[in-house]
Parts: structure tokens; sequence; C-alpha cells
């Protein structure tokens, strides 16, 4: 029942990381490598306001995502937006190159120490007992929460609102989409901004619940072989793909040996790679035409 | 040589011998000339600290080139060089712990352990492209990883394997200004087949692979076969380097090769140039002696000991920040900009080039 | 090629610094103050440069200034050699201080021996050499060492316990706690201890639970954990979110204090060699006034480790007089006792084939819920280092 459990937690958070790689990649099939540094960065936001409006928590987590959001959009509008038309290795090493320098600017500005921004915030953290003998910490409780209404919501995004059914426009073919009056611009800053934003809240939740530091980024990075597996263009995709990744590596933590869970969902993706490049539900590149 | 255009002067190429010369003109042979004596007179002159950095540089060159011919010439992007460095330096590590292998075994062993994962490494290259098959490299590196943090805990090396200097007849290679001229010599010949290599069938092969794989497969280039053979020699190459390193740091652990590695490698060839051999050494050149640059000039600010913790971190964001303007403002990268200089003086006093056809 | 020749002239342009005549004492550091493991180091480090700045301004040691050069290798070795390489050769330090990840000793070892310049570890895991019969050049301040760690933390888990023990191992997947964990399971059987369960964990676990999980259906009423302070406390808290009741034990590392007070927890026991700052001794005090005046960036009780650190070498270049060699250094650094006022059980003594201390000290703390405040669960109790 608790390896149950377990496995859903885990998934949840590869879910809620991935999907932000997602959402990058399926509107500007741009990998964004800074994904875990941009996580962090949410998460020190929330921190930071944290300790502005002591005594306030909802507010402070109400200000902490909008600023991401912000940091999203911006990213786009003063980096990205100056790869466009460049190669793929390039926008993804600006990417990259961009998690360096988040890095180095969040050393500077909070120092290496282990954070808890529960503690700033005022937040417990009291685990809840589940029917079957199984315990769940209230904030992984939230966050699995929080990935269920997330993937919800973003699904109405896309199918029903104008802007979602824009958003995949683009992604689909961005000439034609410019050519209809979409303003791409407008499109690739709402993607970033909405990725940040899933990362921060993935983030928040994570050093709610087990504070802050530095090995996030590398939390970031193992949530990308489950956007891999499911697909990194699909949404289902990247709730399935977690949803594998996170059963292995649980079942082989459980049953085998716990070292190999660093590797393991690097194992799961190179088969998948092998068998279904494009993953479980992404969408076969096109052929190439000379 | 070549015949003299009455309304152009320059060089030409008349024949096909001229175009497989390495060294075409006087002018050419002169700076070459001149270059090899700095080279050569360089660790007499300079001091240990210099000559270390030198012979980090040479270490860096062996890699980026090998890099370089992977990416910037048969356009496969790989994310997992750190992991092929660590696989030369733990083929070193273990034949000398377990078997007391001197160096003439160890470095064909590891060229031959880069050769086979590279076979590895390269395999899923004829399925997947561009981001696909970068991360299908990603995930080797960290089975490389793995199985070598296995060994060192299994068999006790918990603070690193230690290596002795390679000896060569009885005499023990520790001599820094001795050490330079060894990796001189290892990036020269590094240097000179990746020239061989890229001026050659193989290399127009590669190029073609580059530019586009479906044409190329129509010109009857075996796609297959040329992709394997990059990653094969690439790979090769980068596990010399690697256990190159494993012998002049005396030492080899999996710490020294993690993901930051990687894309310092990656930074090597994108802020050097893509596409060009000298990129790939000036970016070697350039990456590896940044953050000396940098600690140089925090230095200098007033009161920078007390703040320390917050310089080196400064060091760290400005190493990405240079990236990120390397990559917006200098696609190209160093080699560009040294071809606008080239091209600024060749055309001097005049701005644009002719344009080409109008006097025809 | 002939773009290299250029900027290779520059490159030597730029590198020759003009040697500087020495009137200092010249200390020569390379750190972990960025990258992962950089939360253990960088206190220490503050630390030092707070107390030698200290020293220097009451005149210095025998009436030289003390020059602290502090490098940054982020704890990869190829950086290390090359910062020490520099201390050694453009800087001339007398004295090298290690404060990284043991994966940077071994090349540093070697330069060192090269140039012949004594190697002091503080807050870094101590090497074998330092122990009896101890390499000449390698000395160690730092508060942990491996195996006698183990021995202690199990001996107060038998005599604490009053159930027969069902011992829980936690490791990080590093060499270093790997190797403790694995002889404290070899060790356990001849306290009487059964070994249930050994958790070795990746250090990027985004959830502990899995492994927290394990520990707990083995049935362990005993957890014992030597490893970086993320993985303990993780370890722990994902204990408790599981309803696990036992006790747990565990490395006091530099930020335990912090994290007593936070967590609260009557079960959890942390055996250190420093005293925490709870003891309120004058020493403590006047750290944290020291910290407070320089505005540290980490909290005083963090900086116990590097404190010592400057108390040692202090007192070796006292030793070493004035004008001085690495020699000097060396042999005043094998003939050394200092006083630590209370920051250990014991003073620091070092001997011709001793360069770890001779009795290494423990001392257990503990949350006490009923007073609320950090209690001492066993005073000092020692160990002969042979």
């Amino acid at each position: 029942m608790q390896l149950g459990v377990n496995i859903i937690v885990l998934a949840a958070i590869y879910a809620l990381i991935a999907c932000g790689y997602v959402l990058i990649y399926r509107v500007s099939r741009v990998l964004n490598l800074a994904h875990g540094e941009l996580m962090m960065l949410g998460s020190y936001l929330l921190l930071a306001t944290a300790s502005t409006f002591t005594g306030h928590p909802l507010v402070a987590i109400a200000v902490a995502l909008v600023l991401s959001l912000c940091v999203g959009a911006l990213v786009y509008l003063f980096l990205m937006r100056k790869m466009a038309g460049e190669m793929v290795l390039a926008a993804v090493l600006t990417t990259i190159a961009l998690g360096i320098l988040l890095r180095g600017v969040m050393v500077i500005v909070w120092s290496a120490q282990q954070q808890y921004p529960g503690q700033a915030l005022g937040v417990v953290n009291p685990a809840i007992a589940l029917p079957g003998g199984a315990r769940i910490s209230t904030m992984a409780a939230l966050l699995v929460l929080a990935t269920a209404v997330i993937y919800g919501a973003l699904f109405a995004f896309l199918r029903f609102s104008r802007w979602g059914v824009r958003m995949r426009a683009a992604g689909q073919n961005p000439l034609l989409a410019a050519q209809r009056g979409i303003n791409l611009h407008a499109i690739y800053a709402l993607a970033w901004g909405l990725s940040t934003l899933t990362g921060s809240i993935a983030g928040m939740l994570i050093s709610l619940d087990s504070g802050l530091t530095g090995t996030m980024v590398l939390i970031g990075l193992k949530a990308f072989p489950a956007a891999l597996v499911g697909g990194l263009d699909s949404l289902v995709g990247a709730l399935f793909g977690a949803l594998i990744v996170a059963a292995a590596e649980i079942s082989l933590i459980h049953y085998v040996d716990p070292l190999l869970s660093d590797v393991v969902p690097f194992l799961v993706l190179i088969v998948m790679l092998i068998i279904r490049p494009w993953g479980l539900f992404g969408t076969r590149e096109e052929l190439d035409r000379v | 040589m070549s015949r003299r255009m009455p309304w152009a002067s320059g060089y030409f190429r008349t024949g096909y011998a001229q175009d497989f010369k390495l060294i075409e003109t006087r002018l050419e042979r002169v700076s070459a000339g001149l270059f090899a004596v700095a080279l050569s007179v360089f660790p007499f002159v300079a001091s240990p600290f210099q000559l270390d950095l030198a012979c980090q540089v040479f270490l860096a060159a062996i890699g980026s080139l090998s890099l370089m011919l992977l990416t910037g010439y048969a356009g496969q992007i790989s994310l997992g060089h750190a992991g092929l460095l660590a696989a030369g330096a733990f083929t070193a590590g273990i034949l000398f712990k377990e078997f007391g292998a001197p160096f003439w075994v160890t470095l064909p062993a590891a060229a031959a352990v880069g050769a086979l994962l590279g076979i590895v490494f390269g395999l899923p290259s004829l399925r997947l492209r561009g981001l696909y098959l970068a991360v299908s490299t990603l995930a080797l590196h960290f089975v490389v990883v793995y199985l070598g943090g296995e060994y060192e805990t299994k068999r006790g090396y918990s603070t690193g394997i230690v290596i002795d200097p390679p000896s060569i007849g009885g005499y023990a290679v520790i001599n820094p200004r001795i050490w330079y001229f060894v990796l001189l010599a290892a990036a020269a010949a590094t240097l000179f087949i990746c020239l061989n290599l890229i001026r050659s069938r193989t290399g127009r092969a590669w190029r073609a692979i580059r530019s586009h794989e479906t044409v190329a497969e129509a010109l009857g280039i075996g796609i297959a076969s040329y992709k394997l053979l990059a990653f094969v020699v690439s790979s090769a190459i980068t596990a010399v380097a690697g256990a190159l390193f494993a012998y002049y740091r005396g030492f080899v652990s999996v710490e020294a090769f993690s993901l930051f590695l990687t894309i310092q490698y990656v930074a090597m060839v994108i802020i050097g140039g893509m596409g060009s051999l000298l990129g790939a050494l000036l970016g070697a050149m350039f990456v590896t002696l940044f953050p000396y640059w940098i600690e140089a000039a925090l230095a200098a600010l007033p009161g920078a000991a007390r703040y320390a913790s917050v310089l080196f971190a400064v060091n760290y964001a400005a190493f990405g920040l240079v990236m990120i303007l390397f990559l917006v403002f200098e696609p190209l990268g160093l080699v560009g900009i040294w071809h606008r200089i080239q091209t600024f003086f060749l055309l001097w006093p005049f701005k644009h080039r002719q344009v080409t056809g109008t006097n025809r | 090629m002939r773009a290299s020749k250029i900027a290779f002239a520059a490159l030597a342009a730029t590198l020759a610094v003009p040697a500087v005549a020495q009137d200092a004492y010249v200390v020569g550091i390379t750190s972990a103050l960025t990258g992962p493991p950089a939360s253990t180091y960088a206190p220490a480090m503050e630390a030092l440069q707070i107390y030698i700045d200290r020293v220097n301004a009451a005149g210095g040691v025998n009436g030289k200034q003390i020059k602290l050069v502090i490098l940054d290798d982020s704890a990869e070795p190829s950086k290390a050699t090359a910062n020490v390489k520099r201390l050694l050769t453009q800087d001339n330090a007398v004295l090298l201080v290690n404060a990284s990840l043991s994966s940077t000793y071994a090349p540093i070892v070697g330069e060192a021996k090269r140039a012949e310049v004594p190697l002091l570890f503080a807050s870094g895991v101590c090497p074998r050499e330092v122990y009896p019969p101890a390499d000449p050049l390698q000395f160690c301040t730092t508060a942990y060492a491996a195996t006698y760690d183990s021995r202690g933390a199990l001996t107060f888990v038998k005599e604490t316990s009053k159930q027969p023990v069902q011992l829980g191992l936690a490791a990080m997947a590093i060499p270093l706690s790997r190797a403790e964990m694995d002889f404290a399971e070899q060790q356990a059987p001849s306290f009487g201890m059964r070994v249930v369960d050994k958790e070795v964990i990746p250090p990027p676990t985004p959830d502990y639970t899995p492994f927290a999980t394990k520990l707990k259906e083995a049935g362990a009423n005993w957890v014992f954990s030597w490893a970086p302070w993320v993985t303990q406390v993780r370890t722990l808290e994902a204990l408790r979110r599981l309803d696990w009741a036992g006790d747990y034990i565990t490395w006091a590392h530099l930020e335990s204090e912090g994290e007593l007070v936070r967590l609260k927890d009557g079960k959890l026991f942390v055996i250190g060699a420093n005293s925490l700052f709870q003891d309120n001794l004058p020493i403590h005090r006047e750290i944290a006034d020291a910290a407070k005046k320089a505005n540290a960036k980490y909290p005083a009780q963090q900086m116990t480790e590097g404190w010592i650190a400057g108390m040692v070498i202090e007192a070796a270049l006292k030793g070493a007089g004035w004008p001085t060699t690495p020699a000097k250094v060396q042999a005043s650094m094998q003939n050394l006792k200092v006083d630590l006022k209370g920051l250990r059980g014991g003073q620091i003594e070092w001997t011709k084939d001793n360069h770890f201390r001779t009795k290494q000290y423990y001392r257990v703390y503990r949350w006490d819920s009923a007073k609320s405040v950090i209690v001492v669960a066993k005073d000092w109790y020692s160990y002969d280092v042979k």
C-alpha cells in the first residue's frame, strides 16, 4: 500500500516537472535544459516573498507564482527570442548557459545553504494517514492534487480556450499560424511563462516538503526521461511517462538495489528511444523531403 | 604557381595537388614555423602555473577536436563526452591497478574501449536525430559514470584511483616540461588526424550527412556506416584524451567527469565556431582559461578576499553569461571573429568585398 | 594556427604576474565554495577568514600579517590541482589548506609533496595518512573521522537502548559514506546488534519516502546515518512521516544545531566532536560576536570548524617564527598543542607520527521536548588514536 502511495507521489513530482518541458517543446521545438534552475528559482522566490509578507502565506505564495510566470515570459522575450532561426543545438545550449548563469546568481543572492521556505511561511507539514496503513505528508498530498488540477486545467486550456488553440496551432505549423494573424512571440512567451509557473509550483511544493538545496536542479534533470518516454510533445505522454519511470524506479529501490534508481530512468529512456524514438504518445517527426 | 588574374588579387588553386596541401603559401610556412618555435620555447620561459594551464589547454584541445569531428563535421549531437573521457580514464586506471599495465598498453586499450563505446553511443544515431540523439548519449553518460563509481566503491578506492606516472625506458614522466611536450605532441597528432580525415572522402561524406541526410543518401553515401565511423573515431580519440588526463593528474575519480564537463566541451565547440578545427582549438583555449581570467579580474577588485564565496559564484555566473553572449551575438564563434579580422585587413582600405560576377 | 599563436602570446602576457616580495605568512586554500557540496565548506572558510582577520587586526603573528589566498575548486579535482599549482608557484604559500571533497585529495597531495609544503585538511574528511604512522606533510583538524565515528555512535546506541537493537543504516551514494556504513555493518554484531537494512541513497533524490519505507518495513528500531546532512535529515523526516517511532543517531554536521531546534524531535541524537553553541561557553560568545561584527553570511553556529582551523593555523605559524619556510611550518606543526577552549572535548595535539589528534572525543546531543532546549545526551567520551 505504502509502495503504491510512493509511486504516485514520485510520479506526480515527475509529471509536474515534465509538463514544463513538454509545454515549451510542443510550441517551439526547443528543449529547455534550464528547467531545473528555473524551478529552483521559483522556490527561492517563494522564500523571498515569505520573508517580505510575513504572516500572510497566501499572499506570499500568490506573489511568488506571479513572479515566476513573469520570469518565464521574460526569459523568452529577452533571451530565447534572439535564438529564433538558429540551430537546435544552439538554442538548447543557450538554455544550458542560462541555467549556469542562474545557478551562479542564486548562490550569490541566497548562498549555498539549505533553506526551509516552510518555516519562513509558517506552514506545517503533518502526515496524513490513508486507509490501508499508508501515510503521506500534507505537502506530498498537495503535490499530487496540484498535478491533477494543473493537468486538468492545461487540457481544458489547450482544447477550449482561444489562446490554447492558438498555442496548438503555433506548435503544429508556425508559418501558417503566423499568417492567420497569431502573434507567435506572445504565444511563445506564454508557453515559457506557463512552463516556468508549473515548474516553480513543483519546486515550491518539494521545498515546502523537504527543504531547499542545490540538488533541486538535478531533480529537474531526473524528470526529463519521464517527458521523453511519454513523447516530448504530448501532455498525456508526460503523465504516463512519469508513471512508468516512477514505478520502475520505486520498485527497483524496493526489490533490487536502491543504487540503481539513479540510472534506471535513463535506461528506460534508452530502451524507449531505440524502440519508439518519438515516445509513447508523441508525434512522429515528418519525413525529410529533398 | 597560381595564375594571376587581371581583375583580382589573391591566391587561387589550379590543380588537385594543391588542394591537398596543408601549407600553401610562404607566409603560412613562415608563420607555422614561428608558431612551432614559440610553442617549443614557451615551457622554458613560463612559470609552472602557466605550464599547467598550457597542458590543460592541450588536453582540452584533444577532446574538443574529437567533439568537433562528431558535431561540427558529421552533425551528430553528443552529450556523452564526459562519459567517454571517463571511460578512457577508467580503462587506464583499472588496467594499471588490476594488472599493473604500462601506458603503452593502457593507451591503446583506452582507444579500443572508446571505439567500442563509440559503436554503442552511435547505434541510436541510426534511428535518432538532433535532440533525441543528444538525450540518448546523455543516458549513456550516466551509465558509464555509474559503472565507474561502482568500481571505485567495490574495490575500496573511495578517494579515487591513484596512477603512477608513465615511464619511458625506466624514466618516469613527472617533469612538467616533458609533460608539456608529450601533450603538445598528442594534441598536434590529433590535429593532423582530424585535418587528414576532413579533407578525405570520409570528411566529405560527413559534411554531406550534416548538410542533408536524405540528399547524402541519394548521392550514394552509406549513411549508417559513416555515422558509426564518426562516433567510433571521435570516441576513440576522446577516450585517449581521458587516459592522458588520468596520467597527467595521476589519478582517476568519477567526480571529475560531471555533466558540467560535457557542457564545457560543447561550449568549446560552440564558442570556438561550429565546423572549424581552428575553432575547436580556440574554443578549448578560451573555455579552459576563462575562469582564470575572471578570477584575476575579480581579485583585482578591492576587498576581494572577504567576499570570496560570492566572487566565485560570480565566476560561475560569468561563464554562463559569456556563453549566452556568444550564442546570441556571435553564432559563428571565435573563428567568426577571426575571419572578420582577416577580411578587414585583406580588404583594407575598403569595407566590403567586391561582389563577384560583376566583372565577368 | 596563426590565430592560436597570437592568442598564445596574449595568454602569456596576461598571465605574467610580477613576483611580490613576501612580507606576510601566505596560507593558500583550495575549497569547494561553489558546487553542490559547498554548504559544508563555505561556512568554515568564512569562519577561518574572520578568525584570521581578527588575528591580523590584533597585530598578526610574530609581528607579521597572515595572508589567506582562498581559491574555489567547485569540488573538481582538476580545478583543485590547478589552484594548488598557482598557490605554490605564484603565491609562494608556506602552508596549504584543503577544504573540499575527498576526490580532490590525491592530486593535491602529489603537488604538496613535490613542493614539500605542509597540507592541512580542514572541514573535509581526514585522509588515512594523518593517522599514525602519519605522512610528514599531511595534517587534519576536521571533526569527523572514519571508523572512529561509527564506533562512537554504536557504543552510544548500545548504552542507551533498553531493547535488543535492530539497526538500520542510511548512506549517501558517495564512496566515503558507503564505506563508513559498510564498516558499521561489520562492527554491529560485535556490539550485539542486528543490522536489518542498509540503504544507499543517491544524492538527487526528490522523495526519500521509498527508502524510509524499506527501513521501517525491515523493522529497524534504531537508525544510524553517517552521510552529508541532506541525506541524514531527509531520511529522518521521511521516517517520521511514516509514523516510525524509533531512535535516530546521526553525525553532528555544521547545520545540526539549527536543525535540532527546527525538528524538535526527542528521539534524534546527534553525535559530534564539536560542542554546540547551546553550551554558551565564553568561546562561543566570542565567535558569535565576531561573526556579527563581520556581518557574516553564515550563522555563527556553523563556524566552529573554521574557527578551530584558524586557531591551529595561528599556533602553527607562531611556532614557525619569522622569516619562515614551509619546512619550518611543518616542523612547528609536528609538535603542536592547541587548547580549543571547550570547542572540543580536549586539545588538538600533533606529534611526529600522529597528525590527527591523540584522543578523539565525542559528545551526543539531543532535543529535550519537555524543556524545549538542546541537552547533552552523553558527555565527552574518547578513543585513543593509535
